[in-house]
């Protein structure tokens, strides 16, 4: 999903590196006349000043800065993380003294990766977290209209099982007319139980009774999925708070669309502030190459990014790698 | 509803009203603080370079019209550049015509499409539904459940796995309908097979108007998706939906502006009312902060029965707890206070943000409070006294505290309506649009 972001990121690091050379340049007398474009310019530097050290200012990247900015701006990324991304590796390169044997394109990918990585903080990993915790694990999806939280509870259902565990999933979404019908289809195609009352009835009730069921019949997981609410509505995040007090997740997992682009930023706030969010799944990851909502979202509420959805059939779900994730970004720069 | 949006425009143009020559250095300040303002709203960042950039040129290098300040043609060309972004309303006729619903998974094309029914039910059109979604489970249950309760037809068969041969049936069995309205699959524009099926739907149903519906959260990608989706089946309108949550819609901007078309509904809500027409010289005005008069008397008139609340009394700033007490009372049906008293024209007055900030559990317990007041009191706030108050307080089974916090409310609210005193509005309006510069 991240193609596009790479391919700008890349082009980018060159910029950097231009400009930094023609800083080094101007460093050397010798040097007097950079010329940007020349290809060959960053060997010459680098055969120039081999034994010298030069000194990063902050006027020489500042032109490369500013296109990065636009650059994470322009797939997504909300604009108060773009600017902190960019105050980083301000900070990262400015005054940096080095020692000229030291390649430019390290200098400036290291900055970007500390950059993003500091952003993206750890991954997450579900199996490993309930096999080690006690069953049943209780799973809350939380989100706001039409993020996929249904369509994701299925996924990760499916997953589950076939990795051995035995889960049950409790409809939640009361509200919205033809949701329960909506999982009770995703339920019965991937063989999994699930615990349901009608339309209009207390989620809290029908979760707990999900919840009850999994530790009668020791089962692994309970997946309890939620109507979907605007964190600005108090009602309806009062009733996610009883949900959560009622049932007693372990994880309460907080599920948003790749899509989204400045709101992601405010809405994850609220959601975390108020219910709180313990992992983060990003659904739709295929409608867009680029993933500018991950980082957002990631940097907002620090906390782990656990699944990208990446389609419509149950398979579609992938376990979220930060590391992976930014080597891939910057893997074929410099 | 894009309130930060509208505050920092506000801000950003106050500062322009505070400095006492424009020159280059301020005209570079307005450009950058709009830029901010509109990339936070997600507009597309290439419109908001197009865009800073016709403002920073025309502002430096036209004259500014005979009898006109600098100022004041700056703010012009703000206000006129803004217009041209949002495009020009969608047109919506009121006859027999065939509607295609198109858009992204999870953007509310379902609810929209009931929405749309209730909208042209109560026009007096004879309206029907094609739930052509045969991919997502529980689709057909979730449409023919909200077009039940709605008392309109509605066509599916969630058996059936070809939307086209939905879509040919209910063409057939919903003949009679003025207004059609087909629910499609939510799909994005890099699925091929799935565009191919919207090309193949358009084509079956000669619709009459091809609308694309748009998650207000919606970032960047909206102008990619919308410029697909128009090559696809040549969009001519787009409704933004979820603008009730916090996201401020600039990606539906991007979508208009990639289409050509113009934003034809704004949804709101998640009960069937919560559907308005758009108007983009209302909605800038509403922006800057300079009121929306007619869509004030449109709602007002749409939801309120007469003698409900007085507008007009309430525009000349007399405002008593009875007028409040109704106002509460008509809060379902109008909507919260802050988005009616977003559409007055209050100019730079800005409301203290506690006065909005009220949970419909709150609204409730006001209510009760004033159950308990004589009519005269509710008729003369100021006679509330002390001893009036504890009095009201047992009635209400409430404290004095919450009394006076109803009191304060109360107060607040006739503070920032006092602003539009001076001749019904009218005048005020005009005195502001002389302020902005002659729009």
């Amino acid at each position: 999903m991240f193609n596009g972001l790479r391919e700008k990121l890349q082009k980018i690091t060159t910029g950097f590196e231009e400009s930094i050379a023609t800083a080094a340049a101007e460093s050397e007398p010798a040097a007097a006349k950079p010329v940007k474009k020349d290809p060959s310019l960053l060997g010459k530097v680098r055969v120039l000043v081999t034994d010298r050290e030069f000194v990063i200012s902050e006027k020489d990247i500042e032109e490369p800065l500013f296109e990065l900015e636009m650059v994470l701006l322009e797939n997504d990324v909300a604009l108060p993380v773009a600017e902190e991304i960019i105050a980083h590796i301000r900070r990262d390169l400015t005054g940096e003294r080095r020692k000229i044997g030291e390649r430019v394109d390290t200098i400036v990918l290291s900055a970007l990766k500390g950059a993003l990585l500091d952003v993206l903080g750890e991954g997450f990993d579900l199996v490993s977290y309930i096999s080690s915790h006690e069953r049943p694990v209780k799973i809350l999806f939380t989100g706001v209209n039409g993020t996929g939280k249904t369509t994701t509870v299925a996924k990760i259902g499916a997953y589950l099982k076939k990795r051995g565990f035995s889960v049950v999933i409790g409809a939640g979404d009361t509200f919205r007319a033809g949701a329960i019908e909506q999982i009770d289809v995703h339920a019965s195609r991937i063989g999994i139980r699930i615990i349901q009352h009608q339309q209009g009835a207390d989620p809290s009730a029908v979760l707990f009774d999900a919840v009850q069921h999994a530790e009668a019949n020791h089962i692994d997981v309970v997946l309890a999925d939620t109507a979907g609410r605007f964190h600005n509505r108090v009602n309806l995040m009062n009733q996610l708070d009883k949900i959560r007090r009622v049932m007693k997740p372990d994880l309460i997992v907080y599920v948003d669309e790749a899509v989204a682009g400045n709101d992601a930023v405010v809405r994850a706030f609220e959601f975390e502030k108020s219910v709180g969010a313990d992992a983060v799944v990003l659904t739709k990851a295929d409608m867009d190459p680029r993933g500018g909502a991950a980082i957002s979202i990631a940097h907002t509420i620090g906390k782990p990014l656990m699944f990208l959805g990446t389609g419509q059939g149950y398979d579609d779900i992938v376990p979220f790698s930060p590391g992976q994730m930014v080597d891939e970004l910057l893997s074929e720069a410099a | 509803m894009l309130d930060h949006l509208g505050s920092s425009l506000k801000d950003a143009l106050r500062k322009l009203a505070g400095k006492t020559v424009v020159d280059r250095a301020a005209v570079d300040e307005l450009v950058k603080d709009l830029q901010r303002a509109l990339i936070q709203a997600d507009v597309n960042v290439k419109l908001v370079m197009q865009l800073s950039q016709a403002i920073k040129t025309r502002a430096l290098g036209e004259e500014p019209p005979r009898g006109m300040s600098v100022r004041e043609h700056v703010l012009r060309i703000v206000y006129q550049e803004l217009v041209r972004l949002m495009g020009s309303a969608g047109e919506v006729k009121l006859g027999s015509q065939t509607i295609l619903m198109a858009g992204l998974q999870g953007s509310g094309k379902t609810t929209t499409t009931a929405k749309l029914a209730r909208y042209f039910q109560r026009k007096g059109l004879k309206t029907a539904v094609i739930c052509a979604d045969t991919f997502r489970p529980g689709a057909y249950d979730q449409l023919s459940t909200l077009c039940t309760r709605l008392n309109i037809p509605c066509f599916g068969n969630p058996q059936e796995k070809d939307a086209r041969v939905i879509v040919r049936d209910g063409l057939k069995a919903t003949g009679s309908a003025e207004v059609i309205i087909i629910d499609t699959q939510g799909r994005h524009a890099l699925e091929d097979d799935l565009i191919q099926e919207i090309i193949d739907l358009n084509t079956l149903t000669a619709a009459t108007h091809r609308w694309l519906i748009i998650d207000a959260a919606i970032g960047q990608k909206a102008s990619e998706q919308a410029r697909r989706f128009h090559e696809a089946i040549d969009i001519d309108g787009v409704i933004i939906t979820k603008m009730d949550g916090t996201a401020k819609g600039g990606g539906a901007l991007s979508a208009v502006s990639e289409t050509g078309s113009g934003i034809v509904f704004i949804g709101s809500g998640e009960t069937i009312e919560d559907l308005e027409r758009f108007d983009p010289d209302g909605f800038i005005s509403r922006l800057l902060g300079m009121g929306d008069l007619k869509a004030l008397v449109e709602r007002a008139q749409q939801s309120v029965s007469e003698g409900e609340i007085d507008v007009n009394a309430m525009m000349r700033g007399k405002f008593t707890l009875r007028d409040m007490y109704k106002q509460l009372e008509a809060v379902n049906r109008m909507g919260p206070l802050k988005q009616i008293m977003s559409m007055m024209p209050l100019g730079n007055i800005d409301l203290p943000g506690d006065a909005y900030e009220m949970t419909s559990a709150k609204m409730v317990r006001y209510r009760i409070i004033m159950d308990s007041m004589t009519g005269k009191e509710l008729d003369e706030p100021s006679l509330l006294a002390s001893s009036r108050i504890h009095r009201i307080a047992r009635g209400s089974g409430s404290t004095p505290d919450e009394v006076r916090e109803l009191l304060k409310y109360y107060k607040n609210m006739k503070r920032a309506l006092k602003g539009v005193r001076g001749g019904a509005g009218k005048f005020n309006m005009q005195r502001l649009m002389k302020k902005f510069g002659g729009m």
